[in-house]
C-alpha cells in the first residue's frame, strides 16, 4: 500500500485514546512555549523536548534515559534542575521520530508519582552551559578519605545511648541527633563552655583519621572538640557560620553514610552547592569557615550530578553546572565535625562575621523554650507577645472589628452605670459600652483606643493600677492564653478578682485546644477549606493528625524538650504551648473590603462610639470575610487564611498568595521577619498556651473568694463567668 | 485621660500603701464636648471617690465652685450634675504625668494615654 494512503487509513482509524494523547501533546507544547519560551516544530528533527520528564517533577535521569534509550542511541540528555521537562537529542532523526511516535503519552512511575510524557520536536536545544562556579575560598573536599571498614568502625564508636534526654526529645520532634565530645557546644548561645570540658574526649577510633589529616597538612594541631550530627532523610541544619570566638580556623567534617548536598552562601548572595559523598572529608578554612555560611536544606532528595559510566560524554564534573543532573534520594548521614577550641579572641580578616571583633553573636536559630521561671516567662512574652502586638497593631486592629455576641450579651446584662474594666482591651473592641476603662500591654493598641475616643491606659494584666474592689465587672477576652506559665495565668485571674466588688462578675475567654466541639468545627478551622491544599506541610510527626480533631487528651503531645513549635494556622492544635504565625499586611481602614477567592462581601455596621449607651448591637454577628490572612481565635471574624509552611526549627518564608515555598531553609528568626523570595511579607510569631476543656475552670477554682458561675465553649474558646463572693473574704 | 479614669487609677508600685489618688501634673489639657446625660452622672457619683475628684479638679485649676463634699439630693440638682459631668467627662489631660503620692514615681501621660507600666523591680 502506498505509504500516504496507509497513513490516511491509519489516520481514520486513530482511536479515541490516540486523539486524547495528541490533544495533550499539543497542549503541552503550547504550555512550553508560553511559559518557558520553548518553540516546538512539527518537522521531525533529532531533538525533542520531553514535557513532564523533568527533575522538577520528580523524574530522575536514570529513569528517563532508560525509557528514551529504548528508541535508539542518545547523543545528549539535558535536564535542568527544577524544570518539568527535558531535552533529548538522538544520534539519528529516525530514532527521534520513533520516540515521538511511541513515547507520546507514555506513563512513567517515578518514586511514587506517575507522570505522562509528551514529546515534541524542537529545532535546537539550548544548553545553558554555565561557567563552573568555583568552591568558596579555603574549602577543600577530599573524597574516599576513609575506607568502608573505617567508616563502619567510626559509626560503631558513637555511643548514642548515653547522649542524654535530649535525644528522645530530638526524636519526637524529628530533629537531627547530636552528640558532643570534648566540650559541649551550646545551641542557646552558639558557643562552647570552655571551662567545662565533657567527661568524654574525642573517641580513640577517630585518631587514625585525625593523624592522616595532620600528615596531609590539613591541620597542624589536633582538634579537641567533636560534634556528631546524624541526619535522617528530610532533616537538615539551618545556614550558619561556626562561631569565630569558639573555634580556631580549620574545621573538618567527615561524612559517613549517605551523601548529601551542603550549601555555602556568601553575604553577597552567591550560593554554591557542594555534594558531600559518604566517606569524604570537608575542610573549611579561611573565608569558607569565617565568612560563608554553610547549611543543609531539609530535603528528601538532592539534585546531584549524574554518573553515567556508559556515556562519559553525558557526564559533567559536578552539580555546579546545570547539565546532566539527577535526583538522589537521601539516606541517613552522620557527620563528625572536628574543631579546636579557641582560647584567645579571634583576629580573623572577616570582622563583619566575627563575634570577637564586634559583630553581633548570631542569635541561635533554635526556637524558644517553655520558660521555667518568671524572668524567662517575662522575656518570652516580651518577645513573642508584646513586641509582636506593637509591630502588628494596626493590621491586627483592622481584623478585630466584630464583637462576639456572647461577650456583648454579658456586657448588656450589666446594670446601667456599672463600672467595667477591660483588661487586655486590645483595640477597644468592647469599649464604649458604659463606664469602662480599658488597659492593655501594647501602647500601639491603646493608641488606637484613644483615637477611637475610648478611655484606656497601658499596663500589665498582672499588675493593674486600679484599686481593689472598685469594679462591678471585668472582662478578659483572649488575654490569659498569652501567659507562658501556669503561675502567671493564675496571677492574672487573681488580679481580675481583686478588682471586683463583692458580688461583681468577671468574664474570661481563652483560646481552646479543642477547636472542634460537639462535632462543630470552629470558624477558625472552617476557613481551612478555602485554602490551597499545597500549603500544608508537616511540622512534626503529630501534624499528620493536623486535620483530625483531637478528642482524646492522650493525643496531646507534650512539648518534651520544652521547645515551642510553630503552628500551622487553620489546623487543629497538637500541643498546648505553641507559636502562632501572623502574616503582616498594611493595616486597612475599617470597612474596606477586598476581593479575593471565597471572600464574602458583607456590609458591616459602624458602631456608635458614645461613652454612654450601649453600642453592642444585636447584629454584631456579621461574618465578613476578608482576605486578611490571620485568624482571630474568636467568633465574629472570618478571614481567608494563608497558613505558614514551616520547618521545625526555621521560619516560614512564603508569600501571601499561597505559593508553596521551595527550599525552606531560611535563616532563623524570632519575631523579626524573614522575607520570602517571592514577596516580602513579614511573619510574626505569637506565643499561646491553649486551654484544654476544664482547665480554665480548674485555674479559677484555685482563686479564693470567687465561684465559677458558668462555663461554656464559644467558637473555639473556653469561657467562664466568675462571681465574687458577696462577703469580702480577706 | 479623663478625670473619671483618674478617679479609678492608683499607684501600684511595690510596697506603697498610700498610692491613691495619683497627683496630676498636666502640661496640656483639652476640653471636649460630651452630651450631658443626667442619669448617667447621677449613677456614677456614688461610685466615685469624691475627695479625689475635688483634688484633681484643684490640680488642674478646674475646680470652680465644686463643693468639697457631696451635696444632699444631688440627683435632682441639674446644675450640680452638669458641673460633675464637665469635670468627669469633658476635661481631658493630654500631656503630663501622674505621680505616686508616696514614692514620687511618675507615670507619663502622652497623647491622652497614661502609661502605667512598672519596671521589673517596681512590680
Amino acid at each position: 500500500m502506498d505509504p500516504s494512503v496507509e497513513n490516511n487509513v491509519r489516520a481514520v482509524r486513530r482511536s479515541k485514546e490516540e486523539k486524547k494523547v495528541l490533544k495533550r501533546q499539543i497542549k503541552a507544547s503550547h504550555t512550553l512555549l508560553k511559559h518557558e519560551g520553548i518553540s516546538t516544530t512539527s518537522q521531525p528533527t533529532k531533538s525533542l523536548v520531553v514535557a513532564n520528564g523533568g527533575l522538577g517533577n520528580g523524574v530522575s535521569r536514570e529513569e528517563l534515559s532508560a525509557v528514551l534509550k529504548e528508541m535508539g542511541e542518545l547523543e545528549t540528555l539535558i535536564m535542568h534542575p527544577h524544570k518539568p521537562y527535558a531535552f533529548v537529542t538522538y544520534r539519528s532523526e529516525e530514532c527521534a521520530r520513533k520516540a515521538h511516535v511511541h513515547l507520546n503519552g507514555e506513563k512513567l512511575q517515578c518514586g511514587g508519582n506517575s507522570v505522562t510524557l509528551y514529546l515534541s520536536f524542537v529545532d535546537s536545544v539550548t544548553c545553558e552551559e554555565e561557567a563552573s562556579v568555583p568552591l568558596p575560598e579555603g574549602l577543600v573536599l577530599v573524597e574516599d578519605f576513609v575506607s568502608p571498614e573505617e567508616e563502619a568502625q567510626l559509626l560503631a564508636a558513637i555511643d548514642w545511648s548515653s547522649a542524654n534526654d535530649d535525644i528522645t526529645a530530638q526524636k519526637a520532634l524529628k530533629h537531627r541527633r547530636v552528640k558532643h565530645y570534648g566540650f559541649e557546644f551550646r545551641y542557646d548561645n552558639n558557643n562552647v563552655d570552655k571551662d567545662k570540658p565533657l567527661p568524654a574526649g574525642i573517641p580513640q577510633e577517630c585518631l587514625p583519621a585525625l593523624e592522616l589529616c595532620v600528615r596531609n597538612k590539613h591541620i597542624n594541631i589536633m582538634p579537641d572538640q567533636l560534634t556528631v550530627n546524624q541526619y535522617e532523610s528530610g532533616q537538615g541544619i539551618p545556614p550558619h557560620v561556626d562561631t569565630h570566638s569558639a573555634f580556631e580556623d580549620t574545621i573538618m567534617s567527615l561524612s559517613l553514610g549517605a551523601q548529601t548536598v551542603m550549601e555555602f552562601r556568601h553575604p553577597d548572595g552567591r550560593l554554591v552547592p557542594v555534594v558531600l559523598p559518604g566517606r569524604s572529608l570537608l575542610v573549611m578554612k579561611g573565608e569558607s569557615r569565617y565568612l560563608w555560611t554553610h547549611g543543609i536544606t531539609p530535603r528528601k532528595f538532592d539534585t546531584v550530578p549524574a554518573c553515567d559510566p556508559q556515556s562519559p560524554a553525558l557526564t559533567p564534573p559536578d552539580v555546579r553546572t546545570h547539565s546532566n543532573l539527577t535526583l538522589s534520594k537521601r539516606g541517613t548521614r552522620t557527620s563528625l565535625t572536628f574543631r579546636k577550641i579557641r582560647h584567645e579572641p579571634c583576629r580573623c580578616a572577616f570582622p563583619s562575621a566575627c563575634d570577637s571583633q564586634g559583630a553581633p553573636s548570631t542569635s541561635p536559630p533554635s526556637p524558644p523554650s517553655l520558660p521555667r521561671c518568671h524572668d524567662d516567662a517575662a522575656q518570652l512574652e516580651e518577645e513573642y507577645v508584646h513586641r509582636v502586638y506593637d509591630a502588628i497593631a494596626s493590621h491586627f486592629s483592622s481584623t478585630r472589628h466584630s464583637p462576639w455576641p456572647q461577650v456583648c450579651h454579658f456586657l448588656s446584662s450589666l446594670p446601667p452605670g456599672s463600672v467595667l474594666a477591660d483588661v487586655g482591651c486590645g483595640n477597644g473592641k468592647y469599649l464604649g459600652v458604659s463606664t469602662e476603662v480599658g488597659c492593655d500591654r501594647s501602647s500601639a493598641l491603646i493608641q488606637i483606643c484613644a483615637e477611637r475616643g475610648f478611655q484606656a491606659f497601658v499596663s500589665d494584666a498582672l499588675s493593674v493600677p486600679l484599686r481593689s474592689a472598685t469594679c462591678d465587672a471585668c472582662i478578659s477576652i483572649a488575654v490569659i492564653h498569652h501567659f507562658s506559665t501556669q503561675e502567671r495565668r493564675l496571677a492574672a485571674v487573681r488580679e481580675l478578682v481583686r478588682l471586683l466588688k463583692p458580688g461583681g462578675r468577671a468574664l474570661i475567654y481563652v483560646w481552646a485546644f479543642e477547636q472542634e466541639y460537639n462535632k462543630q468545627r470552629s470558624k477558625y478551622l472552617k476557613e481551612q477549606n478555602k485554602e490551597h491544599p499545597e500549603n500544608h506541610s508537616p511540622i512534626n510527626k503529630a501534624s499528620e493528625d493536623s486535620h483530625r480533631p483531637v478528642d482524646n487528651i492522650q493525643d496531646v503531645s507534650k512539648v518534651t524538650d520544652g521547645k515551642l513549635s510553630v503552628h500551622t494556622n487553620r489546623t487543629s492544635f497538637n500541643t498546648q504551648d505553641l507559636l502562632v504565625p501572623w502574616h503582616l499586611k498594611e493595616g486597612k481602614r475599617q470597612g474596606e473590603e477586598e476581593s479575593g477567592e471565597g471572600v464574602k462581601k458583607e456590609k458591616r455596621k459602624e458602631k456608635s462610639k458614645k461613652s454612654s449607651g450601649n453600642s453592642c448591637s444585636a447584629d454584631s454577628s456579621s461574618s465578613s470575610t476578608r482576605s486578611d490572612c490571620n485568624p482571630d481565635p474568636c467568633p465574629g471574624f472570618d478571614s481567608n487564611m494563608t497558613p505558614g509552611s514551616v520547618q521545625e526549627t526555621s521560619d516560614a518564608t512564603h508569600s501571601p498568595d499561597s505559593k508553596p515555598s521551595p527550599s525552606d531553609d531560611s535563616a532563623h528568626n524570632t519575631t523579626s521577619a524573614p522575607k520570602s523570595e517571592s514577596s516580602p511579607v513579614p511573619v510574626f510569631h505569637r506565643y499561646y498556651h491553649v486551654f484544654q476543656q476544664g482547665e480554665l475552670e480548674l485555674l479559677c477554682g484555685q482563686v479564693a473568694g470567687v465561684k465559677v458561675q458558668s462555663s461554656y465553649h464559644d467558637q473555639g474558646n473556653w469561657c467562664v463567668i466568675l462571681e465574687k463572693d458577696s462577703i469580702e473574704m480577706n | 485621660m479623663k478625670l473619671l479614669t483618674h478617679n479609678m487609677l492608683t499607684s501600684h508600685v511595690k510596697g506603697v500603701t498610700k498610692g491613691y489618688p495619683l497627683l496630676i501634673k498636666a502640661t496640656e489639657v483639652k476640653m471636649n464636648e460630651v452630651e450631658f446625660n443626667p442619669q448617667f452622672v447621677s449613677r456614677m457619683i456614688p461610685k466615685l471617690e469624691w475627695s479625689a475628684l475635688v483634688q484633681a479638679a484643684d490640680e488642674l485649676g478646674q475646680r470652680q465652685d465644686l463643693p468639697g463634699e457631696l451635696v444632699p439630693d444631688y440627683e435632682k440638682n441639674e446644675d450640680f450634675l452638669k458641673k460633675v459631668h464637665r469635670l468627669l467627662l469633658e476635661v481631658e489631660v493630654i500631656e503630663g504625668c501622674l505621680q505616686c503620692p508616696e514614692s514620687g514615681r511618675e507615670f507619663p501621660i502622652s497623647r491622652g494615654i497614661p502609661n502605667m507600666l512598672l519596671s521589673e523591680d517596681e512590680a
